[in-house]
């Protein structure tokens, strides 16, 4: 039985996980407008931009975490920092896709979108209350699906910051099923789980996918509509009250801009200065920089066998589920409902849950814990949005001329999902590389699984307190995916997007 | 209505080049005319800079040389029908028109009020709560038109508002425009119609710039006087597309 004190503990460490996920959303989703938009709209920015996100969404989330650990424990004290730190890492894992889905719709308006905006001179706040934030509305929603169970996946990752013997852990969900796991107290471990799941399904029944069935024509989703709509009720009646502070906000800013500016700055300009006073002398050098180089070179063809290989098998799972899934509809709402909830738990806790079946087995949970960081990008995008462009008119060629079987899927199936397929892929990629600090090396209680590769280098330097090691080889990691991704990737996805694309 | 000696846009000596490419692309060249209260059509084949002029007059895009001058007391309120319809598709009709009129910061009341009598003017009202790919091109074309009109221009510019219809949605629409322009309703003081349909520049408007192709350049400056309503078929109006035709080719 659960204790009332370990309930209220739970209680309590959920409410925090999720204010945790609600803030970093929050936040990513505001760097994500102003971001994508000042990159659509400005050819400097995008130059600097395109680039620098390529290589930052592919750091994993242990890579940020020395930054983060320096930037806002050692400044903020660990109180303040380690709070701010989770939810700085949360968003790493969630913003990305979110930024890019915001470039790619206000980056295909029409010129004459911009004219008439010049024309009517339209101000910089209608420009996005009217242009640009209904324009990315669709993209933003599909990609916060994905964004929401990154977030998850990477829960634990983010509540439980250790570098060496350095560890601040939060009060929160992820924690509290680590560390009941750990301490062996089954039922609250079971709690925790069963409370995670509930948290999980409860958010996408409620919340995102009645948002996205409102708004765009996807089939393929399970939600109830009734708790949002009066969300949506209570936010448009408070609308017009926050349409007008921002409105007499804005020409305020409009007139002061240069005040303002100083305040943004001098907190930045603080926090610079303050980093000045970090020892840095435990750290070792360039002359030590070869060491970390050579293990990254020699783990590196085992973690990129397994990324393509992993990704090659997701890619063919998702062409089969979307297959069902067309040819069942009602199916189709039970396999991505059981995906939203799949892809959002969080990655450490596999090996907890697969152990009493795969024990003597961890290549295939690593396996597995690989698929759950890249197939969800394909997935969804492939099954909630790809799907809607399986159209009717196209069933009924296929009906009338006799096109079935193998024919129809290579024919009409697989490429009328292919751009979604393909628009999913780098993300997926990016996904499974990340994935591997989780999947190659496990340290929790009695566990102690390692299996090698980048992932594992990654997770055994963040263990020895090594921070030059670990943002040294984060960087040398994302430096190969953006190489691969331009060499291989790029290509391809040119060649198949040219042929593929009808319209 | 021909008062030319009432100057209201002066247009001087504008050029305008591209870099595209690392390759210079000269579109416009030392182009220069002036519009009294009347409606100028600038007459050019395809390609040949309409646009790129249009939009120079309206102020988006800026000239490599030469200035456009406006003779009015403030800044001018300018109205631009596109050549396609550039609605916003998440905004209802009444939105479409709204917009350009809140971003002025009129209050809801008075905004409301214009886009009304703007979407009476061209028979949309009934359909103010539609969304655009609820109506039909010619319908689209016509919120575009009022979404212009209602903000009250001084200076009314339309980049070949015509181009994109069937010819009969077409041909009403222009009797409507012509309607609008000569019954003074609203204040338009000048109209400038960009057009590459010689026919067209002739029946409806009071002065026609014809333009070269690439690099445009004034070829001829014609005045014409010739009585409305105008009709098709009559000898007088056939004689003055055939003049136009000969500086077109
Ligand atoms: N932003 C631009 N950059 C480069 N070239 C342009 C740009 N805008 C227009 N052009 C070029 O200028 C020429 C004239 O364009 P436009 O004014 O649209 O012609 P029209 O309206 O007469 O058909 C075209 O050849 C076009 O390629
Ligand atoms: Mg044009």
């Amino acid at each position: 039985m659960l204790t009332a004190e370990v309930a209220w503990e739970l209680l309590a460490s959920t409410g925090l996980s999720l204010a945790r996920m609600v803030a970093s959303y929050i936040i990513s989703f505001v760097v994500a407008v102003f971001t994508g938009v000042a990159m659509a709209k400005n050819k400097y920015v995008e130059a600097v931009m395109l680039p620098l996100l390529d290589v930052l969404q592919s750091i994993p989330i242990l890579g940020f975490l020395p930054a983060a650990l320096v930037v806002f424990v050692r400044v903020l004290g660990p109180a303040v920092g380690a709070e701010l730190s989770a939810v700085f890492l949360l968003f790493t894992s969630l913003v990305w896709n979110m930024i890019f889905g915001v470039y790619t719709s206000v980056k295909s308006l029409e010129s004459s979108v911009d004219d008439l905006a010049r024309v009517y001179r339209l101000p910089l706040l209608h420009r996005y209350m009217y242009i640009y934030l209904p324009a990315s509305r669709n993209s933003v929603i599909a990609n916060s699906i994905v964004s929401w169970a990154g977030g998850w996946f990477f829960l634990t990752s983010a509540e439980v910051l250790s570098i060496g013997k350095t560890e601040y852990s939060l009060r929160g969900l992820g924690s509290f099923i680590i560390k009941t796991y750990a301490q062996g107290d089954q039922t609250a471990y079971v709690a925790g789980l069963t409370m995670l799941f509930a948290v999980i399904l409860l958010s996408y029944l409620l919340l995102w996918n009645p948002v996205a069935m409102k708004y765009t024509q996807t089939k393929a989703l399970v939600g109830f509509t009734r708790v949002y709509e009066e969300l949506e009720k209570a936010v448009s009646r408070i609308r017009g009250l926050i349409w007008e502070r921002l409105s007499s906000a804005y020409s305020v800013i409009r007139r002061k801009k240069g005040r303002l500016a100083v305040a943004i700055l001098f907190p930045i300009i603080l926090d610079v200065a303050s980093l000045n006073n970090i020892d840095l002398s435990t750290t070792s050098w360039l002359s030590g920089s070869w060491i970390y180089i050579e293990e990254f070179l020699v783990n590196l063809p085992l973690t990129a066998l397994r990324v393509y290989g992993v990704m090659a098998a997701g890619l063919a799972l998702t062409i089969i589920l979307a297959y069902i899934s067309h040819m069942m509809p009602r199916l189709s709402k039970a396999i991505v409902m059981l995906g939203e909830v799949l892809s959002s738990i969080p990655a450490m806790m596999w090996w907890p849950i697969l152990l009493p079946a795969l024990g003597g087995f961890p290549t295939g949970i690593m396996f597995f814990i690989y698929m759950q960081g890249s197939i969800w990008y394909v997935f969804f995008n492939t099954i909630i949005f790809g799907l809607t462009r399986v159209t009717r008119e196209l069933d009924e060629l296929s009906e009338i001329y006799g096109v079935r079987g193998r024919l129809y899927i290579t024919k009409i199936f697989i490429p009328s999902i292919m751009p979604s397929i393909v628009a999913g892929s780098i993300s997926s990629s990016g996904g499974a590389w990340n994935a591997s600090i989780v999947a190659e090396h496990i340290r929790l209680g009695e566990l102690n699984i390692d299996v090698g590769g980048v992932g594992s280098l990654l997770s055994r330097y963040a263990e020895m307190g090594d921070m030059y090691g670990v943002v040294l080889t984060s960087l040398l990691m994302s430096v190969t995916i953006v190489v691969i991704n331009k060499l291989l990737w790029a290509r391809l996805v040119r060649k198949i997007g040219g042929t593929y694309v009808i319209e | 209505m021909s008062l030319s000696r009432d100057i209201v846009i002066e247009v001087k000596e504008v050029s305008k080049s591209y870099a595209t490419g690392g390759r210079e692309v000269e579109v416009l060249r030392n182009i220069s005319f002036a519009a009294g209260r009347e409606f100028v059509a600038v007459l050019g084949p395809s390609g040949c800079g309409k646009s790129t002029l249009l939009r120079i007059i309206a102020g988006v895009e800026k000239p490599s040389r030469g200035e456009v001058v406006f003779h009015l007391d403030g800044k001018p309120s300018i109205g631009f029908v596109f050549q396609f319809p550039t609605l916003l598709p998440w905004l209802t009709v009444e939105e479409n028109v709204l917009l350009p009129l809140m971003a002025r910061g009129m209050s809801k009341k008075e905004a409301l009020g214009n886009a009304y009598r703007a979407l009476k003017i061209v028979g949309l009202y009934e359909f103010r709560d539609f969304y655009p790919n609820e109506l039909s091109g010619g319908m689209r074309q016509r919120v575009n038109l009022a979404r212009a009109i209602a903000v009250n221009p001084d200076i009314l510019l339309m980049d070949e508002p015509f181009s994109n219809l069937d010819p009969l949605t077409a041909e009403n629409l222009r009797s409507e425009i012509l309607d609008i322009w000569l019954s003074s309703l609203l204040p338009i003081k000048t109209i400038i119609m960009v057009t590459h349909n010689v026919e067209e520049a002739v029946l409806m408007s009071d002065k026609i710039v014809v333009l070269s192709p690439r690099p445009a350049t004034v070829v001829r400056i014609i005045e014409n006087t010739l009585p409305r309503p105008r009709s098709r078929k009559a000898s007088e109006v056939q004689e003055l597309v055939d003049k136009v035709y000969e500086y077109v080719s």
